[in-house]
């Protein structure tokens, strides 16, 4: 028989529990046909599991055991891995969370997904350089206006209506989760890497603004500009460029362009 | 240190382990005397961080195979380029001795299964891993080694067995092969053949390199997970292995419920000390 008719029988053994396989499999002792596919189906979903667990440590604490069990085994069979790697099996999650019954009636849980894969993100981001505060000294004022940033490429942004963040905290210190609360507005969140560690922390409104702004390709002049609008126009420089130095002190940056 | 054996101009590197995320810091901590290491290629196809920060300084002490899970040689569906790409951006890195995967399919249509899907023993399948293998060689610029795997059913349309698929796809795409040992004894018991018949049948002019590994008994069949110490059977059947090939860089390897590096350092020490006086009477 044609191998790529086999192997579509196969695969479709193992993702839906087709038994056409079944006609094909040569009798051996020691087991049937059946128990033989069993094998490989129940690896399959063990496998593709293990990878949630992994990726989603403190979703699984959250929900407990058997409930995200039955929610990975949802996943799975909405969401057959494409990648070459399981590193990247669980990147629907968190949208798969907020879309799909029963789950979808607990946004926090969408949110909680959404911050522990920003955390894998930033965990394996490419490495680079990150500007020094001497560099910034070093910049003529006339060259200020004009500066532009490059982010490090581990820099993600998260914006979050729920307390995830504080109940991802506390599952991991072991401690009990606080009940799970909504705020009227989202709390913008910023997530990076600093040599191998990972970093967050959340982000006032004007900050998440002007580092919006910087990824979006804004120069240090435009980012002035637009912060007059929370802080009065004399103290932006200053204000802008303490920013600045919060974010080269955090090893934000990892490239200045000059003007 | 890589040197050649004399009798077949065999490369060879002694004893290795697969380098485990576990033991990122005793390695660099402890230097052990691991000859060299395997890595797995997909774990360490990322942009940056932890992975490739051990990487790059474990390279710099121990000569490096690469063992890739998702070439899919056997795979119906046209060959991953991309994955071929970022397989030779991570080699140029890297610098192995040698690259491998397995004698497999992983899935078809876009997908990937994660898994060691066996293939049927036909013509068919030989002719179209072979030229998938050749593909493959060209673009890497090197031969690759193809690792039989453990298989826990067989189809009725395969007219030969395995071991005779094995040296038919390695002669005519002039590839090397990963012997796994475990996995012959694996499939030895899952399909009733004598595991000698295996590795009498194999080209031993192409056997590059040896894994060892343990498994778990699941009813009659025995499952290859990687998760256990090597069981003395195994141990027998390397020592038949060292005897019908010589001398092949081994290594052992562990995937799951990983034990400290130095429980592995003595397993390692184990398959020494059983190859050592078969070498030696092969020399005499």
């Amino acid at each position: 028989m044609r191998l790529r008719v086999l192997q579509r029988q196969f695969q479709n053994a193992l993702l839906g529990g087709d038994r056409q396989l079944l006609t094909h499999v040569a009798p051996t002792p020691g087991a049937d046909a059946e128990q033989r596919i069993d094998i490989y189906a129940q690896a399959y979903r063990l496998r593709l599991q293990e990878a949630l667990e992994v990726d989603f440590p403190k979703l699984r604490t959250l929900l407990g055991t058997d409930p995200f069990d039955e929610l990975a085994q949802a996943y799975i069979e909405r969401h057959p891995s494409q990648q070459p790697s399981l590193r990247w099996f669980g990147r629907h999650m968190a949208a798969f969370l907020t879309q799909a019954a029963p789950w979808s009636a607990q946004p926090a849980l969408g949110e909680l997904a959404a911050f522990e894969w920003a955390q894998g993100e930033v965990f394996d981001a490419p490495d680079a350089d990150t500007v020094a505060v001497a560099e910034i000294a070093e910049i003529s004022p006339q060259e200020w206006p004009r500066l532009h940033f490059q982010p490090h490429p581990s820099l993600r942004r998260l914006d979050l209506y729920w307390n995830v963040v504080a109940v991802w905290q506390a599952l991991d210190n072991g401690e009990a989760p606080p009940p799970l609360l909504a705020a009227t507005k989202a709390q913008a969140w910023l997530l990076w890497r600093r040599q191998l560690s990972i970093h967050w922390r959340s982000l006032g409104v004007e900050e998440c603004w002007a580092l919006d702004a910087w990824r979006r390709g804004a120069s240090f002049g435009e980012i002035c500009e637009g912060l007059c609008e929370w802080v009065a126009p004399e103290q932006v420089p200053v204000h802008a460029a303490s920013l600045l130095k919060s974010w080269v002190d955090a090893r934000l940056i990892s490239v200045l362009v000059g003007g | 240190m890589r040197t050649t054996t004399a009798a077949t101009s065999r490369p060879y590197l002694g004893y290795g382990l697969g380098l485990r995320t576990e033991h990122y810091e005793s390695v660099l901590r402890q230097r052990p005397a691991v000859d060299w290491f395997e890595i797995i290629s997909e774990n360490y196809m990322v942009g940056g961080g932890k992975a490739l920060h051990f990487l790059e300084r474990i390279r710099a002490d121990y000569p490096m195979v690469m063992h890739g899970v998702s070439l899919s040689i056997g795979g119906s569906d046209t060959l991953n380029e991309d994955y071929l790409r970022e397989l030779k951006t991570l080699a140029a890195r890297v610098e192995p001795e040698w690259i491998s995967d397995h004698l497999c399919w992983t899935g078809v249509e876009g997908y990937n299964m994660h898994d060691l899907l066996p293939l049927p023993y036909t013509e068919e399948a030989v002719r179209h891993v072979a030229e998938r293998v050749c593909r493959v060689q060209d673009f890497l610029g090197r031969q690759i080694l193809l690792e039989n795997v453990s298989s826990y059913l067989s189809y009725d349309c395969s007219h030969m067995p395995e071991w005779e698929f094995l040296a038919a796809v390695a002669r005519r795409a002039d590839c090397l092969i990963l012997l796994d040992i475990n996995n012959v004894y694996v499939s030895s018991h899952n399909h009733r053949f004598d595991p000698h018949d295996y590795l009498n049948a194999l080209p031993a002019e192409r056997v590059r390199q040896f894994h060892l590994a343990g498994h778990t008994h699941s009813g009659e069949i025995i499952v290859d997970t990687h998760d256990q110490a090597v069981i003395d059977p195994v141990w027998k059947l390397y020592a038949s292995a060292v005897r019908r090939f010589g001398m092949v860089s081994t290594m052992i390897e562990r995937d799951d419920n990983i034990p400290p590096l130095d429980d592995l350092l003595a397993e390692l020490e184990q398959a020494r000390t059983i190859a050592a006086p078969i070498l030696k009477s092969l020399v005499a």
